[in-house]
């Protein structure tokens, strides 16, 4: 071999060792890669193992808050209703003793008559039963419409809770709106000033229990904001164009700053205090938009408010 | 096929017949013949080089495949001593081979192709391995395991009484120990 060809050949040999002197520290690198990217899979999926719970959490927060709204608006009717059927409870006694001494006073000989009716006027006055009598249609009325309004109310909760699977279908967002806003009554009251602006909108193809939960969410928040401020109103209007409906909600509370509004729909993101809120209301709310393929929008300004806008496709 | 494959043929040729050699089989082949470890080539590229290769030297194809692998399993053994050198005999490898060494190449090549290989144990001197691969490299499964029991001290003896080759859907390679 002629010395240049052995200085090829070494040449050869130098190369193919480098060669794999770099393909081992591929090997080597690709390796620690998939082991940290195991580690990686499991601490996400640790993660959105947390989250899952986090978001349940949130959900049974509301849940909750529902459920003392709804347990108000449910124990004033009931109130009556119970307090009116008690009183029907008092008048039965004296009602039955009537009806019976009418029937004996029936089957008297006629010169027995006159002290029969005699007995009877006694305990129409004794028992108080012309007072009854003038009160009961009142009496009926109060106890039906009590009833009305605790059947309205198991209404709009089925109207909220629509559907609980994740299936779409074409729904009234103005009726999940109202149906919201009455869930909410007790909450806001008297207190709060609530101006609605609802133009019907077309049929949106959505899950409407999940936007349900989004305008519950911010209502709520909207409320919190407003809590003992002087002429507290909370805004809500609806609009709809060509291809999209547009839903606000506003209220004339604590403005937010630049760092709030910019962490507004940051998961664990909170203004209230420790132990209050969950942090992740904002963030559900922003995920279920998102999903619907809509936005979700916040505008505030010192001393006018703050303003969420949600746009969502009509066709979903 | 893992570059691994190729460039350790590549050495074979080389240490035997010279870069002459090399060069003739991957001109002949059509191919420019730069392959590295740590990337995979066609099967057919593999099959056409092992092919020019048998013609060039000129030998049988079961023997030159056989050679292969049992030269192949030095050089793996030379390039990842730990799989040869965490089992302490040559049974024991064999049986880590599906649940240790293939586990490790899928970690770096998330695309690869493995065989399927199962072992069991018929007493203390005989071993059945299941083989099975759409490529159907039983010949250089037998190659390797003949280069397994040189590197831990062992004559063995293969027999082959089912085979991809003849039909079988898998292949049964009874490697049994020879006494001296």
């Amino acid at each position: 071999m002629s010395d240049e060809a052995e200085l090829y050949r070494r040449a050869y040999e130098r190369e193919r060792d480098a060669r794999k002197a770099a393909e081992q520290v591929v090997e080597d690198t690709t390796r620690e890669l998939y082991l940290k990217n195991q580690k990686l899979e499991e601490s996400l999926k640790q993660l959105k193992d947390q989250q899952r719970v986090l978001v349940q959490n949130e959900k049974l927060a509301m849940l909750g808050t529902l459920a003392a709204g709804i347990a108000h608006e449910i124990n004033n009717p009931m109130a009556f209703v119970h307090a009116n059927l008690e009183s029907l409870a008092d008048y039965l006694d004296p009602y039955q003793e009537l009806v019976e001494k009418q029937a004996q006073a029936l089957d008297l000989p006629y010169d027995q008559q006159a002290a029969a009716k005699e007995a009877i006027a006694k305990h129409i006055k004794q028992a108080d039963l012309e007072f009854f009598q003038e009160e009961l249609p009142d009496l009926m009325s109060d106890t039906r419409e009590g009833l009305e309004r605790v059947r309205e109310i198991i209404g709009n909760l089925r109207t909220f809770a629509r559907t609980h699977t994740q299936e779409r279908r074409s729904a009234d967002l103005v009726s999940g709106i109202q149906s919201t806003l009455k869930l909410l009554n007790s909450q806001f009251r008297t207190e709060v000033i609530i101006q609605q602006s609802l133009q019907p909108l077309p049929l949106v193809h959505c899950n409407l229990s999940e936007l349900n939960q989004v305008f519950l969410n911010l209502l709520v928040n909207a409320g919190h904001a407003v809590e003992g401020r002087k002429g507290a109103t909370i805004g809500i209007a609806t609009r709809a164009d060509e291809e999209k409906v547009h839903i606000e909600i506003s209220d004339n509370g604590c403005e937010m700053s630049e760092a709030v509004k910019e962490q507004i729909f940051v998961p664990f993101f909170t203004t209230k205090p420790v132990g209050k809120g969950t942090g992740m209301g904002m963030s559900i709310a922003y995920g279920i938009i998102s999903d619907h393929g809509g936005e979700i929008e916040v505008e505030s300004q010192e001393g006018v408010g703050t303003k969420f806008t949600i746009t969502l496709p009509i066709q979903g | 096929m893992k570059g691994v494959v190729f460039n350790i043929l590549e050495d074979m040729v080389t240490e035997q017949g010279g870069l002459l050699m090399w060069q003739k089989v991957l001109d002949k082949v059509g191919v420019d013949g730069g392959y590295t470890a740590v990337a995979t080539y066609g099967d057919d590229e593999l099959f056409s080089i092992v092919g020019a290769v048998i013609d060039e030297l000129g030998v049988p194809a079961e023997e030159v495949i056989g050679a292969f692998g049992t030269y192949m399993f030095g050089q793996l053994a030379r390039r990842y001593p730990v799989f040869v050198d965490s089992c302490d005999d040559f049974f024991s490898f064999l049986e880590s081979i599906d649940s240790v060494i293939h586990l490790e190449v899928r970690k770096l090549m998330t695309e690869t192709q493995l065989p399927s290989i199962k072992c069991t144990r018929i007493g203390d001197a005989q071993l059945l391995m299941d083989y099975s691969s759409p490529r159907k490299l039983c010949l250089l499964a037998e190659g390797l395991i003949y280069g397994a029991a040189d590197h831990y001290g062992n004559r063995i003896k293969i027999e082959h009484p089912v085979c991809m080759h003849k039909g079988a859907d898998h292949c049964d390679l009874q490697v049994s120990l020879v006494n001296e």
